[in-house]
């Protein structure tokens, strides 16, 4: 299987950075919200965002509904930023199994938003999530953009492979 | 939370620029797209305008599906919300543009990208929806209180002033006291030259009196030019908005100028801004100048400062209008005085026709139209002995080419009175009544036309 993204694009993802949601409904209005935490796996092939659904009901839907999530990854003090595409996405409630993931990506969070003058106490507002009302989404992603503010922004990093086409 | 939809005006501090909002969009084959922007700027009640920088794929969506959807946080409390949005139109130019480009170029200096950040043009959208969205958040801070008493404070001082002089003084002491901004200035705008010049300031080591600006020039002329206030709150670097401005600003120096020290005042501004704003003086739908204030300080002035300092510029020109539209000499010239004694060394005055400028003892004074009055002064002043002038003769003097209208001829006299007062205290001017005023020498003085 081709990989999509680089070590080092997993490695900035794995680190924990500001995760922002996207999907549209029927009528291609988009929806958006922050997520609360995300984790990758270490081939980069599996990736999941948390949203909590009190704040995420008409995104959380529209995924559902159209499978289409894009997620934008993001280095506030750097702003190395990555995008991730995919079209099928699945959903189920966080249990206390994600706990780790949350508190880990909290605690880089603080640390990522510290750089840029935001303190503990705010990126914790910021990102409180009671379990119960975090949701995680699961994606594999098919397409990468760098983002990365600049004229090259939103360059495609690979193309997914084509499926073959089947002789006549 | 999400009970009454908040309002574009409540949730101003969330489009300041503090955090970057993300915009999320859609292609019409259904892929969702979410980026970073740089600004989302409150235009009105309803419409906000977003940075338009990029040929990107946000930008190839909302052409094709002007819907979009917009996360901005507020910096102190950590609510979200989101605008529902749909795109109007973009503007590459006029007041919403320039001062949005200004913005860009101080938080693109701030964040050490400043060429990646040229603004291509402001998108206007139309605002739908705004959500307020679930959340603990953190305390509200308690709202600024007394805004509306400063400025009760500071009109009600303008409203007391009777001379041009006074009102500018005033005007600069309420900010410095009232409000805490240490360093202002106030600009006059000459039309004809296309250029404003400094007629006050505080805070500044030197006054900066004269100095020029011109139109389109930095903060203050862009704020001028296109009759916007322009706030910046990062700015050390941002060059076309603060250096630019310490280049020659003679644009007007004709080729015979006189080889002697340059005609150029030093314009006063602190050497590294972080946060500046600029408000134009508007009166009757006619621009007088610009209400300019900085600092040292990064985000130094909010929105809220912005809102207090274009309500003390509006009285500010209203009564800066009204004081240069007084009638001119209502009662008799005072019985002619003596002239003062004259003594000491003989100051050389040169005068260049070319551009007005006159030179004290080979050291630049002022040029143009001030540069006119005191030529015309000191020759009568040679020629008959007299000493006492009247605003209406100097309105009706030929060789001045005042404008007919909005001649600004009060500020000419403020601002030659300084110069004078900073550069030859030997030769000074006196108020001595509603447009009328003496001119004192108190050295002998050879004039040269050269």
């Amino acid at each position: 299987m081709t990989a999509l993204l680089g070590p080092s694009h997993i490695a900035m993802v794995a680190k924990g950075v500001s995760a922002i949601v996207a999907s549209r409904d029927a009528a291609l209005r988009p929806s958006i919200m922050r997520a609360v935490g995300s984790h990758i796996s270490g081939d980069g092939q599996e990736v999941t965002v948390y949203l909590r659904r009190s704040q995420s009901e008409q995104l959380l839907q529209d995924i559902a509904h159209t499978g289409e999530i894009a997620v934008v990854f993001s280095v506030p003090s750097t702003h190395q930023t990555l995008q991730l595409k995919a079209h099928r996405a699945t959903q189920r409630p966080a249990h206390d199994g994600d706990l780790p993931v949350l508190q880990a990506y909290l605690q880089s969070m603080v640390q990522e938003v510290g750089q840029v003058g935001y303190g503990p106490q705010y990126v914790g507002a910021m990102l409180a999530a009671p379990l119960q009302d975090v949701v995680a989404v699961t994606f594999t992603p098919t397409s990468a953009f760098d983002q990365t503010p600049g004229p090259r922004a939103g360059a495609q990093l690979c193309t997914p492979p084509t499926p073959p086409v089947p002789l006549p | 939370m999400s009970t009454a939809a908040p309002s574009l005006h409540s949730i101003r501090p969330c489009l300041e620029g503090a955090i970057p909002a993300i915009m999320a969009t859609c292609d019409p084959d259904g892929t969702p797209n979410v980026a970073y922007i740089s600004q989302v700027v409150y235009v009105d009640a309803v419409h906000v305008a977003l940075s338009f920088q990029f040929f990107n794929k946000t930008r190839q969506n909302i052409v094709r599906n002007p819907r979009a959807s917009v996360l901005v946080l507020d910096p102190v409390t950590a609510h979200f919300y989101r605008l529902h949005l749909l795109y109007e139109r973009t503007e590459d130019s006029g007041p919403v543009f320039e001062s949005m480009r200004a913005q860009l170029a101080g938080i693109a200096s701030h964040a050490g990208m400043a060429e990646v950040f040229e603004l291509k043009g402001a998108d206007i959208y139309a605002v739908e929806r705004i959500e307020s969205v679930a959340g603990e958040g953190l305390p509200a801070p308690a709202p600024r209180s007394g805004l509306l008493h400063t400025l009760r404070l500071c009109s009600e001082s303008i409203a007391r002033c009777s001379g041009l002089d006074e009102l500018l003084q005033c005007a600069l002491q309420g900010l410095q006291d009232k409000l805490g901004i240490q360093h202002a200035m106030v600009l006059m705008l000459d039309a004809s030259a296309q250029q404003l010049y400094t007629v006050a300031s505080c805070g500044y080591a030197t006054s900066g009196v004269g100095s020029e600006i011109r139109l389109g020039q930095g903060v203050i002329g862009m704020a001028a030019r296109e009759r916007t206030p322009v706030r910046i709150s990062h700015m050390t670097h941002a060059a076309l908005y603060s250096h630019a401005i310490r280049e020659s600003m003679d644009a007007h120096a004709t080729p015979d100028a006189p080889p002697l020290r340059g005609l150029d005042i030093p314009y006063p501004g602190l050497p590294e801004p972080h946060s500046q704003v600029a408000v134009p003086l508007l009166s009757a739908g006619r621009l007088l100048g610009v209400l300019f204030a900085e600092s040292p300080e990064d985000m130094r002035f909010g929105f809220e400062d912005e809102d207090l300092l274009v309500g003390i510029a509006g009285q500010l020109a209203a009564a800066i209008d009204l004081l240069q539209a007084a009638p001119d000499t209502p009662e008799p010239l005072p019985t002619p005085i003596a002239a003062p004694p004259v003594s000491g060394s003989a100051l050389r005055v040169r005068h260049f026709a070319a551009n007005d400028s006159v030179f004290i003892n080979d050291d630049y004074l002022i040029k143009g139209v001030a540069g006119a009055i005191v030529w015309k002064l000191l020759r009568d002043h040679q020629h008959t002995g007299r000493v006492d002038f009247t605003n209406r003769e100097l309105r009706l003097d030929p060789a001045l080419r005042l404008p007919d209208v909005a001649d600004n001829l009060e500020a000419r006299l403020l601002l030659l009175q300084r110069r004078l007062q900073e550069n030859c205290p030997h030769i000074h001017i006196e108020k001595t009544g509603r447009g009328r005023f003496r001119l004192c020498v108190l050295r002998p003085v050879v004039l040269e036309e050269a």
